[in-house]
């Protein structure tokens, strides 16, 4: 029997598309709206970055909302606090999609004004104030993971550019699993707000 | 970038109004465009840069469908109109967003579009929410006729004989546009990709281009189709009806969520129009220009005035409120105001305060700030936000900090009582059917455990009682980490204290709450005239109205 490789279908979306429909999905999720909006924010500059973002906000979505694994919680309390944690050295807890949390680290090394260095398993990750992360290892979707955030020496490997698009693709599956959250944010039009949003009779004039 | 440092008139600053007094519903829905909105920017901008403009594509039938482009050409780059003309039977035409098929569907290119790229926006634009547009694309709109003023005036065209001028004048418009997207929405290129240049960095301009020129296609639409019904005899448009046609458009609820979810927006919107305001009221002296041109802004105004009508009870009251309002402004100017006092535009502007109601004190506003554009113009460059610089929360600020914000900022939050049936009467929420944002009855209708966060009032009360039991050296940080949902009211505060026009400061979710006021308020900022709400949340304005057409600007303009 011949086998046929077949690539799913990639859709591309603008980077708008990507932060509202991954902020609306992380509501459809149960997220509160603060952390859907984080969510959002995350998944954009995930995609600006080149990255899977909506494989990392599924991979986060998918997960228990209330454990002490979760990036985005631990991502947000990364961010929020990055004020208050200088010196950067840290050993965080054991993390479900670890990916997620370069969107938060990355506000800790704007913040710090200082390159930070991410190590996970076999990743290692190098954030810049306000550049592209420099990503070695392993780039997929994989936790859970210890990771341990320490500052990274000026001298290293130069930053790469942010990628010369605004855009991101998503895997045809990976949207139709997002749309799905999304839907759950929504409610149905009620007969009344029909009737008073828009003009009931013959437009023509 | 905040402009405020580089502002060459600091003394101005004690005339500003405060945010209190202007960020209220009543007031904001009583704007009135002004030379700093963003329909007058891009038409000044291409006046100054002498833009050029032709057709090069014109492929329309005798049934008026086919496809056209219009372009505009400016110094660094072209942006080119691609309309496509259907053929819709009258029982598929609806203005509701929720609308599958338009009398006509565009989109603005970036560039002059190649055949590859004609074949490939045909198979999508038409379909609209339906398609999908690239990058290189900067907005998608629709528009539909305005049925029987179309047809009389094509009916008259093609005899020879120009239109009824009191039917062009009732109307205003051949086409309204029901919907124009832009900023990444539905595949169409990022705001952020294109805010650098120059053309596009005041908000909205891709979108106000695309309507401009939309109203140059109706024209020559009902030109083309009165020649291929009258051949020989048919005549063109008289350029001072032409002249009088906007481009008419219908906005719903779907607008209004836009100036809550974008505060710094709203702020830099509201501060580059106070800020104007308060530069006139500093000058010392009433110049012989300036009195000239503000004469004939009133007269202009109470020209518009005459032609504005409504049937909605709320807008007939405004109607006769402006009405009376630049009467008295006009005998005013003419015979009380004293022009040789120390400050006499401030003098002018009190008297308005003191006697006018809501609607004449915005319409004087508007007036005074006409013949100052040397002084107020510049401000149109403050008007962009980089809203994602402000995005991050600051964790490490002291609740201490934070209460004194709600204290000074928020006292229109605090004082409602929203346990009360009508203080939170409504909810914000997204439509299952067309993803757009509704307005929903919380005590009659389901949904409300899916509300969207604009509820801001109701939110920044909620944080000020989460805070009271707290130190006032706590971190927020820790106050987020064991309530997260009070995250969007810590953003929104922290966001208020350095951008004081950024909250609408009224019970969003209230009884009371007018949606025809915020959407007033953003078209103000368009530009938009002709006001006319068709309930209390959807209405009908004009865009362009008045405006020069493309080959009535600077350069030249050349039909293929």
């Amino acid at each position: 029997m011949k086998h046929e490789v077949r690539r799913e279908a990639e859709l591309e979306l603008s980077l708008s598309e990507i932060t509202a429909l991954s902020a609306r999905a992380a509501r459809g999720a149960g997220r509160s709206w603060g952390e859907s909006e984080e969510v959002g924010e995350a998944a954009c500059w995930l995609a600006r970055a080149g990255q899977d973002w909506a494989g990392a906000v599924l991979e986060v979505l998918d997960a228990a909302e209330d454990g002490g694994d979760c990036a985005l919680r631990v991502g947000i309390v990364l961010a929020d606090t990055a004020a208050l944690s200088v010196p950067i050295k840290t050993k965080l807890p054991m993390i479900n999609s670890p990916f997620f949390l370069l969107p938060f680290a990355a506000r800790l090394a704007d913040q710090a004004g200082q390159r930070i260095r991410l190590d996970w398993a076999d990743t290692q990750v190098v954030l810049a104030p306000g550049a592209c992360p420099s990503i070695t290892g392993s780039v997929g979707i994989a936790g859970p993971a210890q990771v341990t955030i320490t500052p990274d020496p000026q001298d290293k490997t130069p930053s790469p550019d942010w990628p010369p698009t605004h855009r991101g693709t998503v895997l045809a599956t990976q949207y139709a699993r997002l749309m799905q959250f999304m839907m759950a944010s929504t409610v149905p039009t009620s007969a009344s707000s029909l009737a008073g949003a828009g003009a009931g009779g013959n437009d023509d004039d | 970038m905040s402009c405020e440092d580089l502002n060459p008139m600091p003394q101005a600053r004690a005339f500003r109004r405060s945010p209190d007094e202007v960020m209220r519903l009543a007031r904001m829905g009583c704007s009135h465009p002004t030379r700093l909105s963003f329909l007058r920017q891009l038409l000044l901008r291409m006046q100054a840069e002498s833009w050029r403009f032709d057709r090069p594509v014109w492929e329309i039938d005798a049934k008026g469908v086919g496809y056209a482009v219009y372009r505009a050409i400016g110094p660094a780059r072209t942006y080119s109109l691609v309309a496509f003309a259907h053929d819709l039977p009258p029982e598929a035409r609806s203005d509701r967003v929720i609308a599958t098929a338009w009398d006509a569907t565009f989109t603005l290119f970036d560039g002059t579009p190649t055949p590859d790229d004609l074949d490939r926006l045909a198979a999508n634009v038409p379909l609209q929410e339906a398609g999908r547009v690239s990058p290189r694309e900067l907005s998608l709109s629709r528009a539909n006729r305005s049925v029987r003023l179309f047809e009389h005036v094509v009916e008259r065209l093609a005899k020879g004989l120009q239109p009824d001028p009191a039917m062009l004048l009732e109307t205003g418009y051949l086409m309204r546009t029901t919907a124009v997207y832009g900023s990444g929405k539905f595949g169409a290129v990022d705001r952020s990709a294109i805010a650098q240049r120059p053309e596009m960095r005041a908000p909205f301009q891709a979108e106000m281009l695309s309507v401009w020129l939309t109203r140059a296609f109706t024209v020559d639409l009902v030109e083309h189709l009165a020649r291929a019904k009258g051949g020989e005899t048919a005549v063109r448009l008289a350029s001072e009806l032409k002249r009088g046609l906007g481009v008419g458009n219908s906005t719903g609820l779907g607008m209004a969520p836009f100036l809550i979810r974008h505060p710094i927006l709203l702020n830099n919107w509201m501060l580059a129009r106070e800020e104007a305001l308060a530069r006139v009221r500093a000058q010392f002296t009433v110049g012989a220009a300036q009195l000239a041109q503000l004469h004939s802004t009133l007269e202009a105004a109470r020209e518009n005035a005459a032609l504005w009508t409504s049937a909605h009870d709320i807008q007939i009251a405004k109607l006769a409120d402006l009405r009376a309002s630049l009467n008295q402004i006009a005998d005013h100017v003419a015979q009380g105001w004293d022009q040789t006092t120390p400050h006499p535009w401030d003098d002018l502007w009190r008297w308005g305060q003191d006697v006018l109601p809501l609607e004449g004190q915005e319409a004087l506003l508007a007036a005074i700030l006409e013949p100052h554009g040397a002084l107020i113009d510049g401000l149109g460059d403050c008007m962009e936000a980089d809203e994602s610089a402000h995005f991050a929360i600051n964790g490490a600020m002291p609740v201490g900090d934070l209460r004194a914000i709600l204290k000074a900022q928020y006292g229109w939050a605090l004082r409602p009582d929203y346990t009360a049936r009508a203080q939170c009467a409504r909810f914000w929420y997204v439509s299952e059917d067309k993803l757009e944002p509704r307005l929903g009855e919380r005590h009659e209708e389901p949904g409300a455990e899916r509300e969207l966060p604009l509820d801001t009032g109701r939110q920044a009360a909620a944080l000020w009682q989460a805070l009271q039991e707290q130190p006032d050296d706590l971190p927020v940080a820790h106050v987020l980490l064991a309530a997260p949902e009070h995250r969007p009211a810590v953003r929104r505060a922290q966001i208020t204290a350095r951008h004081p026009f950024a909250e609408i400061r009224d019970n969003l979710i209230s009884a009371e709450m007018l949606p025809i006021d915020i959407l007033r308020c953003k078209l103000a900022f368009f530009g938009a005239t002709r006001f006319d709400p068709r309930s209390d949340r959807w209405v009908r304005i004009s865009l362009f109205q008045g405006a020069p057409f493309p080959d009535e600007m600077n350069g030249d303009c050349h039909e293929a």
